[in-house]
């Protein structure tokens, strides 16, 4: 078995890098890290159009894709399409996440409450410009440390 | 070659459109292109691009001939060195002139041998009729129609539309002109995935683009289970940005290949891009620029007769030459 942990990291495809910038950095308060193919030298060494961005620990790229991916309906907000990522915020912080996405008019579904036996509590459902699915959510279990945050680097061991 | 009194910067070039210091540029002044003998440059621009007069008189520089066009601004010829413009690249000036005159030029350079190309760019405003040669040194020239925009000149260029340059990072280019200097960003070319099918399409043989538009990356690895070798072309659009300079654009393209940079204490060179402004927007940018750690050379007072009253020469984070600069006729 090999005994992987945990998501290092994710990229998320997008049809359009800075709207996807602008979404994530503007809506979910992400932090810009580095842009990739945006010097001469990445050129050269054909590396794709990405840009990194940081939510806390947590490290993902926004990735322009080659070609015109199937996107859901657009009233759709919640649903399977390739992959659903999901944000975790502590409760305090999850009114401020709605006061943001109805700020920027991003139409959301929710807050959707969970089962009182399982770890979430509550979650709301949208998509980012792309029309990638999106959650976020506050767990019910919030103060209970399952697993220290190991600072980054190459295999989570700092 | 004569030498006549100084221009003004003229009324052609619109407000400015950015914000903050941004909108203190009135637009391009002047472009100081690199030519093996200006001279003869200034031959071929007024043969065949109608730009007839003296050389300006009392120009600052001593080894560069300075031609009024009729919006004012000034096209400029450096001796010595011929064009810098690597085909490949998207560097290359952009003349506005009318329908009419375009056809009295594509007659001429006929005439003179020289081959007009149809392939178009990216940006929307440019997509209309595309019309580019290279001069006898080099430099990449675009005609640029814009009707009912120019006074009635039906033999030649009436100015100057845009210029475009190149840079090995595009985020410190941005960093530099939109967030230190104001510009306001007019186009982004190479962030959505439109750009990218149009660059299959462009690698199909489908789309006729100019060069620096597009690019085929040599991928640093194959794609696994590939047969080696088979999947380290991939057609991309090439990063660009046009800003927008008061009634002129600059365009800046990513540079594929690397490019000797001037030294670094050299803020004043050629080619160079001068952009026009008042005195209190010359402070702003000058102390806009200090604070940013950028090498400059002046601000250098003119003479009497000089087109130019003052001028702040420095470089871009790319090593591009630069001059911010007032007319002469806002000379106090």
């Amino acid at each position: 078995m090999a005994e992987v942990e945990s998501i290092s990291h994710s990229g998320i495809c997008v049809h359009d890098l800075k709207e996807a910038e602008d979404f994530y950095c503007n809506v979910l308060g992400a932090k810009l890290h580095s842009r990739v193919n945006f010097k001469t030298q990445d050129a050269l060494r054909g590396r794709s159009i990405h840009t990194t961005l940081t939510l806390d620990d947590y490290v993902f790229a926004v990735m322009l894709t080659e070609d015109w991916m199937v996107v859901p309906e657009p009233g759709q907000l919640r649903g399977v399409n390739r992959t659903r990522h999901s944000f975790c915020v502590p409760k305090a912080r999850f009114p401020k996440v709605l006061e943001m996405l109805e700020a920027f008019e991003v139409p959301f579904e929710g807050p959707v409450s969970h089962p009182q036996c399982g770890p979430f509590g509550e979650s709301i459902y949208f998509r980012d410009p792309t029309g990638n699915f999106l959650e976020v959510l506050w767990r019910r279990d919030e103060d209970v440390v399952y697993n220290i945050v190991q600072p980054l680097g190459h295999g989570g061991g700092g | 070659m004569n030498t006549a009194p100084a221009t003004s910067i003229g009324s052609g070039i619109g407000s400015g459109i950015g914000s903050g210091n941004g909108s203190a540029v009135h637009g391009i002044s002047h472009l100081v292109i690199e030519v093996a003998d200006a001279q003869r440059a200034a031959r071929f621009y007024a043969e065949n691009l109608g730009v007839h007069g003296a050389a300006l008189a009392d120009w600052p520089e001593a080894d560069e001939l300075a031609l009024a066009l009729r919006s004012g601004q000034m096209l400029v010829f450096k001796s010595g060195s011929g064009g810098k413009t690597h085909q490949e690249s998207g560097v290359h000036q952009a003349y506005r002139c009318t329908a009419g005159a375009r056809s009295v030029i594509e007659a001429k350079l006929a005439d003179t041998g020289i081959a007009v190309h149809r392939y178009h760019e990216d940006r929307p405003a440019e997509a209309r009729e595309p019309f580019y040669f290279t001069d006898p040194d080099g430099n990449r020239v675009q005609l640029v129609t814009v009707p009912g925009n120019e006074p009635g000149n039906e033999t030649g260029i009436w100015g100057i539309d845009h210029a475009a340059i190149q840079a090995s990072d595009m985020e410190w280019e941005e960093a530099f002109f939109v967030d230190r200097l104001g510009f306001a960003v007019d186009h982004r070319v190479g962030w959505n995935t439109e750009d990218y099918v149009r660059a299959r399409a462009w690698a199909e043989g489908h789309d006729d683009m100019a060069p620096g538009t597009r690019r085929m990356d040599h991928r640093y690895r194959d794609n696994p289970g590939a047969e080696p070798g088979s999947s380290r072309e991939v057609p991309r659009p090439n990063i660009q940005i046009f800003l927008g300079l008061g009634g002129s654009v600059l365009g800046i393209f990513l540079a594929t290949f690397h490019l000797q940079e001037p030294a670094p204490e050299l803020a004043r060179g050629t080619p160079r891009t001068a952009l026009a402004m008042d005195r209190a927007g010359l402070k702003a940018m000058a102390a806009a620029l200090d604070s940013a750690g950028v090498a400059l050379d002046g601000p250098v007072i003119h003479g009497p007769g000089a087109p130019l009253a003052e001028s702040l020469y420095f470089r871009d984070p790319c090593g591009n030459f630069f001059e911010f600069c007032v007319p002469a006729d806002s000379r106090g």
